[in-house]
């Protein structure tokens, strides 16, 4: 029971710091947004009536995921209202599907055992809705990742993400034997079977050619990166990750070397300071951002992250450094961390190789996610424009993310009920 | 296939270990950027974010004690707040500046937490602040009359020089001038002319400027031989025009003019050098170093603004020549125009010397007053009965003697004048004073440099602000 209590009282905090960061904005700005404020509280309420539906309709899940992932959905809606006002309803309005689209994915998950059959369905669901931007997409802020269907813009690689790891998990938990075993030896070096370096070696070619062509390092680095390290928590072979690591850096130099715009990226990434008003302005002002932050930050609506260019989208994590300082960009990534640490928890406590695989696979996702953005907006690593989970601007990422953390929920609900 | 499962495991919680680790690394990085980085960041040009919040502050306005508007804020282009200078050069070098290029000086510097309204306790609540007051600074209210500052400005002229009058009552600064100023409105586009300028636009002289002070200092001398009994009123001296001191110094009149027998008040009128050389020689190293400090003169008056201290010579170690050069204002003894209007406020003041302010009162948005000066005691140099003798002796001054051309007619003025001999060319003017003598309500110390003698360039710059003040 105590578990229980505490995940509601988790909610109430996120409840209210949705709430506060919404009230000092709007003393800040000195204009009541009562509309604001009353959705704020509906959403609160919402997220309270989604822990007593799963309580009821559950078997004891993990506690901490929700409430997590509501205080991160709730600092990215005071963002997003501070930064942009009218975009908070569609956010707002986001948010309330993805509140449900969690329950539904934590109650389909019940049967996530069945999933697993229909693996190569997933696979090619996959590969379509990435083809699918691919050749209908539409350019839309550099990135040519969206899909327009009326007044709905969609990011189907948000999703597909999520069936590529339902694929890898239910594809590695089969072969897994065949991994962990079929190496072959050259010498001093362990190498890996052919059969089993097909498909890694084909993960492989899918990310050079979305580094090459898509110019997204970051892109790349999550495909490849998930499909490596889910290789490798399937075989427990580190040998894959030496290999994978050595194709990847290999073929990362050699697109360097033939793709002048690749290579530009990866110069401003080295020395932004040589050009920060013209291709490095971007990141030179999220620095800024950051910088001006220092520890306490200016204060939320007290700074100047308009300065930065697609602040409510791909930056907000350098707006909440600024305004938050930071104590504020700290407690998002300890919000992250503990995310990640909570579903890897999951993945150790399932009670089959497909839900371990999966669970592990989500995790390792929502990890190189977090990485890749805050990582490239924070100079860490070359920048690439992808969504801050639950926190950026945009609705595709946060109904993803949403189902993702109903998976890991369903997941968790199995391990801890056969216990 | 348990065995299986928890081999399974253990590579998750390694994957766990691995990506978490990255995660904690990346946690680290941001908080070196935060900290470390911070400063530089910050502080980068190219980081427009100070500019933005200047621009966006409406900074409170500065007034004059009659509530002329000496620096306002008003929204220009792009609805950015700009800052204007009504009043232009005539009170640039008071006032001072802010700019985000040249950073902020003079009074927008000393008052920048009120006037930028960060120093409001209010501000540390952040939006809730928003619930009580507005964004803005406060009022800073100045002590200075726009009227007498500006017949100060004019009668400069185009030399350069300073003036400060002071109330000696309660050592409100009611006019201060430094010239040659510059205008805080073409700031930007002359800012090179401006802060290269062999002439020192932007130094307030009347703080920062260095002058021996020459013979308005023997006030003072008089004063101290007068208090250490060295002499008396009646007692008199003789003066031939010029006197030997040791073997190898010669102390003159100007013109070599022999001013025959005099006493203290008669030779403060004409100004003898032999007199106050020989007063000087009889006070002695230790009793002049201690006059100068009884007088304020080794230590910074407080006044809000950027102050230059004054130097004193090594009395230790001060040669005969030198004793007797510093008794009339010469040898290595430099002062602030602001230090010779607080002496003369003494002798106007029943001996008090007031600490010098420029700020009277600071308002908010609403004209309330948040915080008001109250006058306070600076120094006690010297007694009532002193301190009459003395003003007495200026009287004369201006009567009798070389401050003529301070005097107006049915106001009696009390000074002293002063043609201070400096390696820099002709000497510079000095005029100090006080009006009405009977019950003073303004104190002078007037300089113009190498423009010749006291009682011919600054006195008539001394009558004029007398003139405008009392009229």
């Amino acid at each position: 029971m105590s578990k229980v209590s505490d995940e509601l009282k988790l909610l109430v905090l996120a409840g209210l710091i949705l709430l506060s960061g919404l009230g000092t904005v709007c003393l800040a700005q000195e204009k009541l947004d009562i509309i604001a404020l009353a959705i704020a509280a509906g959403l609160s309420i919402g997220w309270i009536v989604v822990h007593y539906v799963m309580l009821r309709l559950g078997r004891g899940g993990d506690h901490l995921l929700l409430p997590v992932a509501a205080a991160l959905t709730a600092i990215g809606l005071v963002f997003v209202f501070r930064l942009k006002p009218e975009l908070f309803l569609s956010q707002a309005i986001w948010a309330t599907i993805g509140m449900i689209a969690l329950l539904a994915a934590s109650i389909a998950g019940r049967r996530i055992e069945a999933w697993a059959d229909y693996k190569y369905i997933w696979g090619t669901v996959g590969i379509i809705l990435l083809l699918a931007t691919e050749i209908f997409g539409v350019d839309i802020g550099g990135n040519k990742n969206w899909l327009i269907i009326g007044p709905i813009h969609l990011q189907p690689s948000e999703f597909a993400k999520l069936f590529i790891v339902l694929f890898l998990a239910a594809y590695l938990s089969e072969r897994r034997e065949l991994l962990a075993y079929a190496t072959k030896r050259l010498g001093p070096l362990v190498v890996p079977h052919q059969r089993v370096m097909a498909p890694l070696l084909a993960i492989w070619g899918l990310a050079m050619i979305i580094l090459a062509l898509e110019r997204d390092f970051g892109a790349a680095i999550l495909y490849f990166g998930t499909a490596l390290l889910m290789t490798y928590l399937a075989s427990g072979r580190y040998s894959y990750l030496i290999w994978g690591g050595g194709m990847f850096l290999a073929g990362s130099l050699m697109v360097y070397k033939f793709y002048p715009h690749v290579r530009v990226r990866i110069d401003i990434w080295l020395n932004p300071w040589s050009d920060p008003n013209g291709m490095a302005f971007q990141i030179v002002q999220s620095l800024f951002a950051l910088g001006s932050g220092g520890v306490m930050g200016s204060g939320l609506a007290y700074g100047f992250p308009s300065l930065i260019p697609e602040v409510h989208t791909d930056f907000i994590f350098s707006a909440i450094g600024e305004e938050l300082g930071l104590l504020g960009s700290g407690a998002v990534m300890l919000l992250y961390i503990i995310l990640v640490y909570r579903a890897f928890r999951v993945a150790m406590v399932a009670k089959s190789a497909f839900d371990i695989l999966l669970a592990g696979g989500l995790a390792i996702l929502l990890a190189l996610q977090v990485l890749v953005i805050v990582g490239g907006v924070t100079k860490f690593m070359p920048l690439t424009g992808i969504a801050l989970p639950l926190i950026s601007y945009g609705g595709s990422s946060m109904v993803a993310t949403f189902i993702l953390i109903g998976m890991l929920f369903a997941i968790s609900e199995a391990g801890a009920g056969d216990a | 296939m348990q065995a299986m499962l928890d081999d399974l495991r253990v590579n998750a919680r390694r994957t766990s270990f691995l990506l978490l680790g990255v995660l904690a690394i990346l946690f680290v990085y941001i908080s070196y950027i935060q900290l470390v980085e911070s400063e530089f960041l910050s502080t980068n040009a190219l980081n427009r974010r100070s500019i933005e919040a200047a621009a966006q502050i409406k900074r409170g306005s500065i007034v004059d004690r009659n509530g002329k508007v000496l620096a306002f804020s008003e929204r220009g282009q792009d609805d950015r707040y700009e800052r204007r200078y009504p009043y232009g050069p005539i009170l640039a070098n008071i006032i001072g500046y802010t700019d985000i290029k040249y950073g902020t000086t003079g009074i927008e510097n000393s008052y920048n937490g009120e006037l930028s309204g960060v120093i409001n306790p209010l501000h540390f609540f952040g939006p809730i602040a928003n619930l009580w007051t507005a964004k803005t600074g406060n009022n800073v209210i100045m002590t200075i009359d726009t009227n007498l500052e500006e017949v100060a400005y004019k009668a400069l002229g185009n030399r350069r020089g300073a003036v400060v009058a002071l109330d000696p009552k309660s050592g409100a600064v009611l006019a201060m001038v430094s010239k040659p100023g510059f205008d805080p409105k073409t700031l930007d586009r002359d800012w090179v002319t401006i802060a290269t300028d062999k002439e020192s636009r932007l130094m307030n002289r009347a703080v920062q400027g260095l002058y021996p002070p020459g013979s308005t200092l023997k006030v003072m001398i008089a004063e101290a031989a007068l208090a250490e009994k060295i002499t008396d009123t009646k007692k008199t001296f003789v003066c031939e025009g010029s006197l030997k001191i040791g073997s190898d110094y010669e102390l003159t009149e100007a013109h070599h003019h022999a001013h025959g027998k005099v006493d203290l008040k008669e030779a403060l009128a004409v100004s003898c050098n032999i007199t106050f050389g020989t007063l000087a020689l009889e006070l002695g190293r230790d009793r002049m170093a201690e006059t100068f400090t009884r007088y304020g003169f080794d230590r910074l008056s407080g006044v809000d603004l950027v102050e230059m201290p004054s130097r004193l010579p090594d009395f230790g170690h001060l040669g005969d020549g030198d004793l007797a050069q510093t008794g009339i204002g010469q040898g290595s003894l430099l002062v602030t125009p602001l230090k010779m209007a607080m002496l003369a406020a003494v002798f106007a003041n029943k001996g008090v010397m007031m600490t010098p302010y420029l700020v009277g009162k600071i308002t908010d948005t609403d004209g309330a007053i948040i915080q008001e000066v109250s006058s306070k005691e600076f120094l006690k140099p010297t007694s009532q009965e002193l301190a009459q003798t003395v003003g007495k002796m200026m009287v004369a001054v201006v009567n009798d003697g070389t401050g003529s051309a301070a005097g107006l007619k049915g106001i009696q003025v009390a000074g002293k004048t002063g043609t201070a001999e400096n390696p820099h060319g002709a000497s510079h003017a000095w005029f100090i004073g006080f009006a009405p003598a009977n019950d003073p309500k303004i104190a002078v110390a007037v300089i113009i440099e190498n423009a010749g003698a006291g009682g011919e360039e600054a006195a008539p710059v001394a009558r004029e602000i007398f003139a405008r003040a009392l009229r």
